[in-house]
């Protein structure tokens, strides 16, 4: 399965195939010409002084309600361009996107089957006939990155919301 | 089965580089997610290189989902509930609104402030066969300050407190009992973290509502009170009215219930006075004769005295007793 994997992988490097004895995480970064590193934080409310900051820190305790930042750091770790790059996350099911910000992001609402911004799509509502999608409905997100120049990296954010 | 959606279109989304700055703030449902649920997040790409084509996942973020403590109670008695000579079931919920499964400490406190008695708690039940209203001997009873069984996230539980009216309580006094919930695990300010004590194996946390609250019921007294008021007036054989040997005395004993309560098992009783004969068959209620025998009206009579049940008498209610002796 995983050589399989490998060899579908076309225009990988030589030498990946020595590598088939490492951890999967770390063989799977090097097979790619492209790394995805997620990560993920949750906001925290400090007041200071009269004023409310925000910071975001490695999440110790989430609990319903909170506000999480994931995001995923994309990296062409390769010496040739990368075209029609593009990045999917489905959202964890106990989560979801948050409102703000959610109408700029390109959004699926049946697991990836029909894309689009927020306001365009729609769902059952449950009696027979469609509503407009809310933010709650979101079940994937994607970017689309034309052209990855090599040594090319960025990262991608989106905020949810515990369920 | 999903829809397929005859106007979707490709949109490009802009890289966002930094952090969305606007927040709008967002409820979460209302138990939210269980305590314990992992969020686990993992990004996948594709891509093409020249002719070729690749594809990439990205390592996978869990975050577990902690317990967060809270917790509502209400009083489920709109209505003071009056409280006579009998016990009283006051009723009180307990809703979970964390998201897991969690006990609550149970405290009633009959001495709330502006009462105008403190009512007598005689026991503490709760719901446990779930059917909404107290049974004796088999909803379980908890002493003050004891805890419930588990709630589950979002569900509720009816507690029962059965109290009282105290020696002295005052006709259309009222008083209220309150009930506090707090959480097994702990309670305190909101955020305040009890490392590695959450349903699920998080910690747990403590929410809005410190993880206690409490509710009152209110009750009224309902109570009687019994004046009686005696008057004797005298017929001599003379057409006078001296109490001579061969006079008539009718005495009238007048009970007078007020309040908005009842007397209950209320008896007008007297004795014939020394040097005098009770008149066979004078003794009337409100005006109504009363046989003297113990049967089914209400009075007997004898020699000796005199005795009227009146049972339960409303309060507002005046009963008038009459009777004839001679002096001999």
């Amino acid at each position: 399965m995983k050589t399989n994997w490998i060899s579908a992988v076309i225009g990988m490097t030589a030498f990946a195939a020595s590598t088939l004895s490492a951890p999967a995480l770390a063989e799977t970064a090097k097979a790619a010409q492209v790394e995805l590193e997620s990560d993920v934080k949750v906001e925290k409310v400090v007041a200071e002084n009269g004023t409310v900051r925000k910071t975001w820190v490695t999440p110790q305790v989430v609990v319903p309600g909170d506000r999480l930042i994931f995001s995923v750091r994309y990296r062409n770790v390769s010496a040739d361009k990368v075209e029609t790059f593009v990045v999917t996350n489905p959202i964890p099911q106990p989560v979801m996107l948050a409102a703000d910000g959610a109408d700029a992001l390109d959004v699926s609402v049946d697991a990836g089957r029909n894309w689009g911004s927020l306001g365009a799509l729609q769902v059952a509502d449950g009696k027979g006939g469609q509503r407009g999608a809310l933010n709650s409905d979101v079940t994937h997100i994607r970017w689309t990155l034309p052209v990855l120049n090599p040594g090319e990296s960025g990262t991608l954010t989106y905020n949810a919301i515990v369920r | 089965m999903k829809q397929d959606h005859t106007n979707t279109f490709r949109l490009t989304a802009a890289v966002t580089a930094g952090l969305t700055l606007i927040v709008i703030p967002q409820a979460a449902n209302a138990a939210g997610v269980l305590a314990g649920t992992l969020i686990e997040n993992t990004a996948s790409a594709t891509y093409s290189s020249g002719s070729a084509s690749g594809s990439v996942s990205s390592n996978t973020v869990t975050v577990k989902v902690d317990e967060l403590l809270d917790v509502a109670v209400a009083g489920l008695t709109t209505t003071p509930v009056t409280a006579g000579s009998t016990s009283i079931v006051l009723e009180y919920s307990i809703t979970n609104t964390g998201n897991g499964g969690e006990a609550f400490n149970v405290t009633v406190d009959p001495a709330v402030a502006g009462n105008g008695f403190d009512s007598v708690v005689q026991t503490i039940a709760y719901d446990s066969n779930g059917n909404g209203v107290y049974d004796a001997g088999v909803d379980t009873v908890i002493t003050n300050g004891a805890a419930t069984s588990s709630i589950a996230a979002d569900g509720s539980l009816k507690v029962f407190v059965i109290v009282t009216l105290p020696t002295g309580a005052t006709d259309a006094s009222t008083s209220q009992v309150r009930l506090t919930a707090d959480a097994v695990t702990g309670t305190g300010a909101p955020g305040t973290v009890f490392t590695g004590q959450g349903e699920g194996g998080g910690d747990a946390v403590v929410g809005a509502s410190g993880a206690s609250d409490n509710a009152t019921d209110e009750m009224i007294a309902s109570l009687a009170t019994v004046a009686l008021a005696k008057t004797a007036a005298i017929v001599d054989p003379f057409g006078g009215s001296q109490p001579v040997p061969g006079a008539v005395i009718t005495y009238t004993l007048v009970a007078t219930v007020s309040g908005s309560g009842q007397a209950e098992g209320l008896h007008v009783t007297d004795i014939i006075p020394a040097g005098t004969t009770y008149q066979v068959t004078t003794l009337k209620l409100d005006g109504a004769g009363l046989t003297d025998g113990a049967d089914a009206d209400a009075g007997v009579a004898s020699a000796s005295g005199i005795d009227v049940d009146l049972g339960t008498v409303a309060g507002g209610t005046t009963k008038t007793v009459t009777f004839d002796v001679k002096i001999n």
